[in-house]
């Protein structure tokens, strides 16, 4: 397919060797004890010594190990009419300021936050685990290592991830003001992120329906319903951009409770105004519910018991928070940007530690661009928010990790240690 | 209530042969279980009936004489305009369907709630999701899983078959999937009002309404999924492809006639009768019919619901908003060529500049309304609808006879001759 091999360019030219050497050794957990970068099997030879592992690269070697690119810029996806009729739409928005334009970009632009490493993971998750003897031959891509319904189940991770993403990407009209650009360009570009996203979605409840297992559309389905939740936790602005919750002191938070079953929402109980768990909950709904999910589906498909199922979704769940705060992260490794997201976790642990600072957050309720992100920022780097974050991620990495350990030691394995070595502070 | 209760009377007119409107009624009704009388909510006629004013009229006639065996019928042809025309007498007595099931759809919209509740701990959320649930819907979709599932089973179990539960899911599902789309149609469509109340978008951010949508859409998937059926689950997310081809198709429009009347029937299929037609067979599925039945109740669904959406296209040009509970000539105004303005089109080749521009000039609206009148396309589209009603009548009787089966060959007559 051709878009791949143009994301693969587009990847060889961003790759970027850094200077410094990062090394194993600020990994803790069981991963450190392990040789990540042997080149002992024949793919996964990733990175010479001294070099920071890169992102990208951890991401295109490991597509190598599961087969063709997981991307669902397919064939079959450029020849689906609806698909074609969307193109076709959007080419009228260009111009306008409708964010769907930008979804789009960003669908296909290979940025670190790319979706398309979700279905990656969830391959690799399955192959790194196997599957059952039981199997028959019919069901296997014996080249790649996973089952054909592993990989149509990849695909339903990305469509669902996908499709919630075009439908964040609506602009609320019922708002007093609704920022700039025309106001039928807007409705239109709405219309079409609507039922482009419902496209996606209705596409993976067939493709869920003709795996013919029932828990796993249930399990699936409820990773739907855990992302239409994230976009209902705390406060929101006029676009529903999320606003952090006004922290609260400790005697006055509620007791949290666990999340016992995930069939059942997550629970609310003493997650608002408390940083970290507000965090957590934030994220496990709106990305490490999904992810998890799939990988314990993965698993689930390969016909592992279920103690099995739950370390694949711990494992992806886990993955899922340590990505996003490296994602938080970002925003403080380099030249100060513009904005940066209010929800992450180096504001959150600094607001909290200085709860007055909450006035400039309500500055941002009608929109998050009236946020002084200046003064914010300055904020975050006097406090300790940054190293709390890269505790926490470190936390998530290594509880990741631990899960990693009980597959055996394979391609897939080392590839997926590879792609978390890459978002490691 | 009025309106149905002369029908309903003569039900029991024709069993005991002797009955007065308003005097105290045996109570052996074969199929119907009686309350005394007085005003029950009226699903498929409106609301209430005096708030329709040719129905109250019509409704006051009924009442003076002794009630006869078409008094449906009659009422229907009463009303002019909407007349889709009568059905033969599929059986001896006329039964109504919703009072048939009261026991079954009692508290369906609570069940609904309840399940969207317990899937939530947002509660923003919940109060979106659970709008549209609030009981003033017609519950059309429901109605009809539960009556093909009641006839099913008697068909295939003989007179002692009771409602499966997990039938009875099916029926919420089908309107809790017809909801998600509504949710999602109103954002597309910006419409003020629904069912007579201000719809979603205009009460709440327009992504979190999507997101409410989807998230109704995830609970049904989890309900049918508890199923578990593989072949249930095949078939109702069928649905939901189709329900989303449909919206695509009504982006575009075809060139020719000919292409356009079969563009518009197939995004009919998938906007409204895939729906109706694969939650019936979902019900036949689950009382374990063969696969001959469980067609026919595709096909009585089908058609059914062609029927159904071909009287929703006419009624967008010849009711009253007030009646609809949504403003009239909608369709025309979303740019949207229906079976009315096509069959128009033969007689007033003018239209046809109009559709490929979707009515989107000045006067474009109000002049195809008139020649939409001026032409036969109101009577052309009422064959159309009443084929289909026939089709799915004829096909209902194949069922083996019951109440239920009885029933759904009333509904196809319901359908056509509903003001709202």
């Amino acid at each position: 397919m051709s878009l791949s091999c143009l994301r693969n360019v587009a990847r060889c030219n961003m790759v970027k060797v850094s200077p410094s050497s990062v090394f194993l050794s600020k990994l803790r957990g069981p991963c450190a004890e392990r040789e990540v970068y042997t080149s002992s099997t024949q793919h996964a030879v990733v990175t010479q010594q001294n070099t920071k592992p890169d992102w990208n690269r951890a991401v295109s070697e490991a597509e190598k190990i599961v087969g063709y690119p997981t991307s669902f810029l397919s064939l079959r996806w450029v020849l689906s009419d609806e698909i074609a009729n969307v193109a076709l739409h959007l080419r009228k928005l260009v111009g306008s300021n409708h964010p769907l334009l930008k979804t789009a970009k960003n669908l296909i632009y290979n940025g670190k936050n790319n979706m398309q490493a979700w279905g990656l993971i969830v391959l690799l998750v399955s192959k790194a685990a196997g599957h059952s003897p039981e199997i028959p031959d019919m069901e296997q891509d014996k080249a790649a290592g996973v089952l054909h319904s592993q990989r149509a189940l990849a695909e339903v991770t990305e469509m669902i991830r996908t499709s919630h993403l075009v439908h964040k990407g609506l602009v609320n009209m019922n708002a007093p003001k609704i920022g700039p650009g025309d106001p039928d360009d807007m409705m239109f570009g709405n219309k079409i992120a609507l039922l482009g996203g419902d496209y996606l979605l209705a596409n993976s409840c067939s493709e869920l329906a003709n795996l013919r297992n029932q828990e796993l559309v249930e399990l699936m389905s409820s990773a739907v319903r855990d992302l239409a939740e994230a976009e209902f936790l705390g406060e929101r602005d006029e676009q529903n951009n999320p606003l952090p919750s006004r922290p609260l002191p400790e005697e006055q938070r509620e007791a949290a409770s666990e999340w016992e079953c995930v069939l059942q929402p997550l629970p609310m109980n003493g997650v608002r105004g408390c940083a970290r768990r507000e965090w957590v909950a934030r994220h496990v709904l709106a990305a490490g519910a999904l992810l998890g999910k799939s990988c314990s589906a993965a698993l689930k498909l390969a016909g592992h018991a279920s103690a099995l199922q739950t370390q694949g979704y711990l494992f992806g769940c886990h993955l899922a928070l340590a990505w996003q705060a490296f994602l938080d992260l970002e925003a403080f490794s380099g030249p100060e940007p513009r904005s940066f997201s209010l929800v992450g976790a180096p504001l959150a642990f600094t607001l909290q530690a200085r709860p007055q600072l909450y006035e400039l957050i309500e500055q941002g309720r009608r929109s998050v661009h009236d946020v002084d992100y200046h003064a914010l920022y300055q904020a975050v780097l006097e406090g300790d928010g940054i190293e709390q974050t890269k505790q926490l991620q470190r936390e998530h990495i290594s509880t990741a990790c631990e899960v990693l350990d009980s597959f055996p030691n394979c391609d897939a394995r080392t590839a997926l240690a590879n792609i978390i070595v890459a978002m490691h502070p | 209530m009025a309106c149905l209760s002369p029908s309903r009377l003569c039900a029991r007119v024709q069993d005991k042969l002797l009955c007065q409107f308003g005097h105290k009624v045996r109570r052996q009704t074969v199929f119907v279980k009686l309350k005394p009388p007085g005003p029950t909510p009226l699903r498929i006629f409106g609301k209430t009936c005096q708030r329709v004013t040719t129905c109250g009229a019509a409704c006051g006639s009924g009442g003076v004489g002794p009630a006869a065996a078409g008094a449906v019928r009659r009422l229907a042809s009463s009303l002019q305009s909407t007349s889709t025309g009568s059905l033969p007498d599929y059986g001896t007595q006329i039964v109504d369907p919703y009072r048939l099931l009261e026991d079954d759809l009692n508290g369906i919209y609570e069940d609904i709630r309840s399940e969207l509740e317990r899937n939530t701990n947002q509660a923003e959320l919940n109060t979106i999701a659970t709008y549209y649930f609030d009981g003033q819907g017609k519950a059309l979709r429901p109605m009809v899983a539960i009556l093909m599932a009641r006839a099913v089973n008697y068909h295939v179990y003989g007179e002692n078959s009771a409602l499966l539960p997990s039938q009875r899911q099916v029926a919420m599902i089908s309107e809790m999937i017809h909801s998600a789309s509504l949710i999602h149609d109103d954002v597309i469509d910006q419409s003020d009002f629904r069912r007579g109340k201000p719809s979603v978008n205009v009460l709440w951010n327009h992504k979190k309404v999507a997101m409410a949508g989807d998230f109704i859409l995830a609970v049904a998937s989890m309900m049918i999924a508890r199923l578990r059926s593989d072949e249930v689950t095949l078939v109702l997310s069928q649905v939901v492809t189709d329900l989303v081809q449909g919206e695509f198709m009504q982006l575009g429009s075809k060139e020719t006639e000919n292409e356009r009347f079969a563009h518009y029937l197939t995004k009919t299929y998938r906007k409204t009768a895939s729906l109706i037609a694969n939650s019936v067979k979902a019900v036949a599925l689950l009382s374990g019919a063969d696969e001959a039945t469980c067609e026919l109740a595709f096909q009585y669904g089908r058609n059914l619901g062609l029927s159904f959406q071909l009287v929703d296209d006419l009624l967008d040009f010849v009711s009253s908003a007030q009646a609809m509970g949504k403003p009239t000539a909608a369709d025309l105004r979303l740019g949207l060529a229906t079976a009315p303005v096509l069959f128009a089109c033969e007689k007033y080749p003018e239209l046809n500049p109009m559709i490929m521009r979707r009515f989107q000039e000045a006067g474009d609206v109000e002049k195809a309304f008139e020649l939409v009148h001026q032409s036969r396309g109101l009577e052309q589209t009422r064959f159309l609808a009443r084929k289909h009603g026939l089709q799915a009548a004829r096909l209902a009787a194949e069922l083996a006879d019951s109440p239920y089966q009885k029933a759904l060959a009333v509904t196809t007559d319901l359908v056509l001759n509903r003001i709202k």
